[in-house]
């Protein structure tokens, strides 16, 4: 098993300073007493994630969010396979927010950042060993038999050709001593891990039975649609709702910290009376900006100012001035959406001191942490109840909508459903940052890259994201003052550290350069911004891909060689280049009218390379084919990480043909699927994905399928035209 | 009162007449395997059959569809007795988040009643109303694909390929 030399995002975080999420969830890490699922006291129980009950159910509590990525039958294989049951046997129930299911690296119960099977891998298939071993030492017992005769074949413990339901031997095992080490198995061994097991969640999710936040009941539930300032940030300073309160349906009217509510007994009636709404608002400085100007801004800090140094390797960019052939080029990405199909909702009910929440989050103690604020009830009096996730793309890594939620339910006394609009959806996400960067790149008389310089302009995430779990993850009786005194700290906190990773990362890593300089200029208009899929990650891919694709032409070279040529020898990107060079037969020519375009990117720890083969049919770009590989080390389920992949090159190919959100005086100008168009079946590409076989432990899946897909596109219509475009989304002159 | 048939079972509803027939569907009949995602009708989600057609419902009044046959996706097929298409579904892994999936059935559906063999291009143009975020297309096609063909093969009238 070879460690990739490579900065990986971890590595990086620390290298800036900055734990990524940890600078601000450390605080969070608290004990939890409480029992993290409800026991049974004749079950065996060995851990927060397994339930063997005496009538042979085996329960296990899937810690991280279903949201498409398929967690739900991943981690369950890792249980299976070392508990030795066929993972359609085993009971999966999404766990409640407890800090027993905290991420192991970001130390608080999170799903995002492609980290789920990875982090999971070896402390879940310990957990299910350890619960085995336990099982046959119970079995031994009560059998009076030889622990070395016993073995176990799919749930079931053998001893002389006979079979035993593990629930038989639950209750014993529930008295003994636990053990934490139980061996492994290899994985020449594995029988369920490698296989593609059909999604454990298929069926539920083509019969309408799965459960998502919006189909919650609760009794005497009632809707609610909140109308929020039409400047996000702003808040209502007086309102008129009498027209809303004569409507039929309509039992509150109440007024919240960022909008006024319409709470009623159905959701039409509810929606209906919030249209009637009158409310006079304060702005917030938001207002008035427009994304005209916020580009002019952006480009003149590019030109005017030098930028916090954020990396630098050999003589950083003063090795260009020694160079004779220098190639630059600046890109440009903007602001978007993530428009996950099922629009924000949350159900809450606060009763007798206690609050329970029924939502779909990446973020379970997070919501709790807000709820328990809005409720003005203790945490551990908060329940969250997670569901299916109608897409995440992280904008449910933010909360904002369960404290908008509890925040209804508290002032109205009544038990809601807040549903949010695909309007709501569309104008109140937490964006994908624009950004604006300029490559410059010194060639030595071999055409060889000798030096890198980089330098990107626009807002961080980070600070957005602190501001929005202050209020989670404080004590709630820290008093109002000290928590916006609070909320404004991070920003000056985050002056003083080099610089935001996730504004940075893959910008620079990839290509072995002696020399490298990494500089950043922070523009923020005040857009809420925070995690879309693949972060960072999102623009640089194609930036860089881009970019390097650009000075592979200006050398001469061939893209595929060009990039080789620049790599370390144990670059994971290798293998991924290499196989689809292979498979999607860079070399062979295409029929006429079809071009080809190259790009190649590493992150969340996994190389992608893709072959994108384009026409330009009436003046559109149409993407014909993707061809993809990935190295993401061991694969627990093959068809689920090609599914991961074709995903993220679709929502990909979104943004890079296309996504973007504007603003006109501070509002956000798109509101619908009609002008945030998104890919449609027809316009979406045959997709062949292909894996690197490896034996490294397992990385990210979910995201790294799509920071290459823009830069793939945008390098064929150059192959294509003649014409290297360098705004998102990709338009023809 | 409004009057209809609802996965063949005689229904009526005393929900206002503006109210789509989305939430008659889900906040009155607790019916919640069609799903919001637009209020437009351009997405797709809240897809039901209307007398056999895909009909976007979360613009449909109920009023108008008085005296009319309603399926849902809960209509279409159970775990103990599903439709072919959903078994395909998961057979091909379609669903990633599922969300949109409801939907896409009800318009796969639709079309295979109407076309047992159609085209890539006609199956594009079947299922264009429907958007899926996780990007699940290439998978839906190969399992609309499969599923027509066990239907020829199940009706005698198919390829034998």
């Amino acid at each position: 098993m070879t460690k990739p030399k490579k900065q990986t995002r971890r590595t990086f975080l620390k290298l800036l300073g900055v734990t990524g999420a940890g600078l601000v969830i450390g605080v969070a890490v608290t004990r939890d007493r409480s029992s993290p699922f409800p026991t049974n006291e004749l079950a065996f129980e060995p851990d927060a994630f397994l339930q063997i009950t005496p009538d042979n159910v085996v329960n296990f509590f899937l810690p991280h969010a279903e949201m498409g990525q398929g967690v739900y039958t991943g981690l369950t294989t890792l249980i299976a396979e070392e508990l030795d049951i066929s993972p359609e046997k085993i009971r999966v129930h999404h766990a409640k927010a407890h800090a027993a299911y905290g991420h192991p690296e970001y130390r608080m119960q999170i799903t995002g950042g492609s980290t789920s099977i990875k982090v999971r891998f070896q402390p879940l298939r310990q957990a299910a060993a350890n619960a085995r071993a336990l099982l046959l030492d119970a079995a031994a017992e009560q059998l009076a038999a030889p622990r070395s005769g016993l073995t176990t074949a799919d749930g079931d413990v053998v001893w002389n050709g006979e079979r035993f339901p593990y629930g038989g031997f639950a209750t014993t095992a529930a008295f003994l001593k636990l053990t934490d080490d139980a061996s492994l198995k290899e994985a020449a061994a594995f029988r369920y891990i490698g296989g593609n097991t059909p999604r454990l969640d298929a069926r539920a999710k083509t019969t309408g039975e799965a459960e998502f936040g919006l189909d919650v009941e609760i009794p005497n539930m009632h809707r609610a649609v909140l109308v929020r300032c039409p400047v996000i940030g702003g808040a209502p300073k007086s309102v008129n709702a009498n027209a809303a309160r004569e409507t039929d349906g309509v039992t509150d009217i109440v007024t919240i910290f960022n909008g006024v509510a319409v709470v009623a007994t159905s959701y039409w009636q509810a929606k209906k009376a919030a249209d009637k709404l009158d409310i006079e608002w304060d702005y917030p400085p938001l207002k008035g900006k427009s994304s005209a100007e916020i580009r002019s801004a952006m480009e003149a800090a590019l030109e005017h100012e030098r930028g916090k140094k954020i990396h630098v390797e050999g003589s950083g960019a003063a090795a260009l001035d020694d160079t004779k052939s220098i190639v630059e080029a600046t890109y440009w990405a903007p602001y978007l959406a993530h428009a996950p199909m099922e629009p924000m909702n949350c159900t809450v009910q606060i009763e007798d001191g206690k609050c329970d929440v029924w939502v779909g989050t990446q973020v379970p103690e997070l919501a709790r942490g807000l709820a328990a604020f809005h409720a003005g009830i203790a945490k551990r009096h908060v329940t969250i109840h997670q569901k299916f996730l109608g897409g995440g793309f992280g904008r449910r890594g933010m909360a904002d909508y369960v404290s908008e939620a509890v925040a209804i339910a508290k002032e109205s006394g009544k038990p809601v459903q807040l549903i949010w609009s695909r309007e709501d959806d569309t104008k109140n996400s937490f964006y994908r940052p624009a950004s604006l960067t300029k490559y410059r790149a010194g060639l030595d008389s071999d055409g060889r890259i000798e030096s890198l310089s980089v330098k990107r302009v626009g807002p961080n995430i980070l600070p957005h994201i602190i501001d929005h779990m202050v209020d989670g993850i404080l004590p709630a009786a820290v008093p109002d003052g000290i928590v916006a005194w609070l909320g404004d700290r991070p920003h000056s906190v985050f002056k003083s550290l080099a610089g935001d990773p996730f504004s940075v990362e893959g910008l620079f890593e990839d290509y072995d350069i002696a020399n490298k300089e990494v500089r950043h200029v922070t523009q923020d208009p005040g857009l809420r911004a925070s995690y879309w899929r693949s972060v960072g990650h999102s623009f640089s891919g194609f930036f860089k891909e881009s970019f390097i694709d650009e000075v592979a032409a200006k050398a001469g070279n061939d893209p595929v060689d060009f990039r080789l040529a620049h790599l370390s020898p144990d670059s994971i990107l290798r293998g991924a280049i290499e196989l689809v060079a292979d498979k999607g037969a860079w070399a062979a020519e295409r029929v006429p009218g079809v071009f080809t375009g190259f790009a190649a990117h590493t992150s969340f720890e996994a190389g992608v390379a893709q072959i994108a083969e384009v026409s330009i049919e009436n003046g559109n770009i149409r993407v014909n084919k993707v061809t993809c590989a990935i190295d993401c080390g061991v694969v627990v389920n093959p068809d689920i990480v090609k599914a991961n992949v074709e995903s993220a090159i679709i929502y990909g190919l979104t943004a890079a043909l296309h996504g973007k959100i504007t603003l006109a005086d501070g509002q956000v100008e798109q509101s619908n699927f009609h002008d945030y168009t998104v890919i449609r079946m027809a316009d979406s590409p045959q997709i062949d994905v292909h894996i690197v076989p490896s034996s490294r432990d397992p990385v990210g899946v979910g995201e790294p399928g799509l920071p290459p897909v823009a830069a793939a596109v945008g390098n064929a219509v150059f192959a294509a035209t003649g014409q290297r475009l360098r705004d998102l989304p990709l338009k023809l002159a | 009162m409004i009057s209809f048939t609802l996965n063949g079972k005689p229904v009526e509803t005393d929900a206002p007449a503006d109210t789509p027939l989305l939430w008659v569907v889900r906040d009155y009949f607790k019916l919640k395997g069609s799903k919001y995602g637009c209020g437009l009708g351009i997405c797709g989600a809240c897809s039901m059959r209307v007398d056999g057609r895909s009909v976007r419902t979360c613009i449909l009044p109920v009023s108008a569809v008085a005296d009319r046959a309603i399926m849902t996706i809960e209509g279409l097929g159970t775990k103990s007795r599903p439709h072919v298409l959903q078994d395909a579904w998961v057979a091909h892994g379609v669903p990633q988040c599922g969300y949109c999936q409801s939907g896409q059935l009800m318009s796969a559906s639709a079309l295979l009643e109407q076309n047992p063999n159609p085209t890539s291009e006609q199956i594009d143009a079947a299922m264009s109303g429907n958007i899926c975020r996780c990007g699940t297309y290439p998978r839906i096609k190969r399992a609309i694909q499969d599923a027509a063909s066990q239907l020829r093969v199940d009706s005698g009238s198919g390829d034998s390929s």
